[in-house]
């Protein structure tokens, strides 16, 4: 039977670009955090050289990240009814708050471990640990509420974006390493033991994270209709050169391999993985922001 | 319960078997509404099924559902998407700061953004004429009589008699929003948007 749709308005895109690319930042500023802390507030002490560059990456990125948020609503000079006109069902809120204390631990914690006081370090990146999830969970949550959006709809969200933000801040942090190494150390030696442990994390977060996607996409495939359509349209549609090449096969499964194969194991692998990563992960923001609202509703 | 103390909820019937798909409505809600060009409060979709000679076209007017359990407002961080006590969900002009959010949630896509003044704008069942005991723009304009608009609790209004009379649909009332605009003899084709996936 034919159905063929004459006349239909053309509905506004609601959130797009700028969206995916705040999601992006704060998932590497999370990340970027939670690896600052592996040393500092868990004394594990092979991760003590990313102390420092995680906690000024974390607050970079995420001093950057709410301009993007600026760029998208329509009025920013109300953006302060935020703080005012609260509704503590509204993910928005939760995150107009985790946007302001998270940066200021951030700093502080910062500030405690230039100035080498090992006690309230260890503390503030305790505090920060909680923050750092929350900013980034609250992005899955804000996807999560859409409930039309079959992609968005799903209690995973949070979790998927909380694996994404750490395979994409461990990839960062490796780049990020390697260039610090190089040009500003004392010795312009890189620290190659760091990284290869870095690596290793980076492809089995990887793993991790390629499980959470699978199974998402899985129960789309014999979900609601709604939910198969978008499926196909990852799998299949406009969306799938995307999805399928360069977020999982470019973005993931190239790099574990990458990483996992120990004739492969070298820096220049390791920076090349490292950087499929970070375009692999931005390309997930965009698929599930964008894809996610492409089917329109009505 | 006398009728001053009983409690007003609103709502929309919307017979399909009256609408003829001339777009009246859509013109009186831009015209009361003062809506820009390349945004609609209410339009009217239009679907062909079949092939000639054994096709026909079916209509959907849509407006807001203004649901009695609204995403928009669950969603909307600054409180400025608000359900009235007779149910009409509106947007405070002044709170609204233009972030999307409800457009991004709302199943029906009846939101959008005002490219003027770029806060988000919808259907309310025109609560200022309603608010001075005329009816909606759109089921004063309709030449066939398809939109009905009154009270939802109140036995003796039209709308809630032919709401008993009849069988009524909602759209997507699956997703647990409870929406208020009823229609009679609504097509499943016409509520999905599956031929609609166009490339961007």
């Amino acid at each position: 039977m034919d159905v063929q749709v004459l006349y239909n308005i053309v509905h506004q895109e609601a959130f797009g670009m700028n969206i995916a690319i705040y999601f992006y930042l704060t998932g590497l500023s999370a990340g970027s955090f939670i690896l600052s802390t592996l040393a500092y507030g868990f004394g594990m002490e092979q991760y003590r050289p990313l102390g420092r560059v995680g906690v000024i990456l974390a607050t970079l990125l995420l001093i950057i990240a709410p301009l993007f948020l600026l760029i998208h609503i329509g009025i920013p000079y109300r953006a302060w009814h935020l703080f005012v006109y609260l509704n503590f069902e509204s993910p928005i809120t939760w995150g107009s708050f985790l946007l302001i204390l998270y940066p200021i631990n951030c700093i502080i914690y910062g500030y405690f471990m230039f100035k080498e006081n090992m006690k309230l370090t260890r503390i503030f990146g305790l505090i920060g640990i909680p923050l750092a999830i929350s900013v980034h969970g609250y992005t899955g949550f804000i996807l999560a509420f859409g409930k039309a959006r079959a992609l968005w709809n799903t209690a995973i969200m949070p979790i998927l974006f909380l694996v994404s933000a750490v395979v994409s801040g461990i990839a960062l942090m490796i780049l990020v390493c390697v260039i610090k190494d190089r040009f500003f150390s004392k010795q312009k030696k890189i620290n190659m033991q760091l990284l290869e442990n870095l690596g290793k994390l980076l492809a089995w977060m990887i793993v991790f994270d390629l499980f959470l996607v699978g199974s998402d996409l899985l129960v789309l495939l014999i979900s609601h209709s709604d939910a198969q359509d978008v499926a196909h349209l990852i799998l299949a549609g406009g969306f799938s050169p995307l999805f399928l090449g360069v977020e999982n096969l470019l973005g993931k499964i190239a790099p574990f391999i990458l990483l996992i194969v120990p004739k492969f194991r070298n820096l220049t692998t390791l920076i090349i993985a490292s950087l499929l990563v970070v375009i692999g992960i931005f390309f997930m923001r965009y698929i599930v922001v964008v894809g996610g609202e492409f089917i329109p509703l009505i | 319960m006398t009728k001053e103390t009983q409690k007003k909820r609103y709502a929309m019937l919307i017979d399909l078997r009256k609408c003829i798909g001339c777009n009246t409505c859509a013109v009186a809600c831009k015209s009361e509404n003062d809506v820009p060009l390349s945004v609609w409060r209410s339009w009217v979709k239009r679907i062909e099924k079949g092939k000639y000679p054994n096709s026909k076209e079916f209509f959907l007017p849509i407006v807001c559902n203004n649901c009695e359990n609204p995403i928009c407002v669950t969603v909307c961080p600054v409180q400025a998407s608000i359900q009235r006590p007779d149910g009409i969900v509106y947007i405070d002009p002044h709170r609204c700061i233009g972030c999307r959010y409800c457009m991004a949630a709302c199943p029906y896509g009846v939101r959008y953004i005002n490219p003027v003044t770029k806060i988000a704008e919808k259907c309310y069942w025109c609560h200022h004429r309603v608010d001075a005991g005329l009816e909606p723009a759109c089921a004063v304009a309709c030449p066939t009589g398809a939109i009905l608009f009154g009270d939802l609790n109140d036995p003796e209004s039209a709308l809630a008699k032919a709401v008993a009379r009849n069988a009524v649909q909602v759209i997507k009332a699956e997703l647990g929003t409870q929406p208020h605009t009823f229609y009679i003899d609504l097509d499943q084709d016409a509520v999905e948007a599956k031929e609609e996936k166009k490339d961007r």
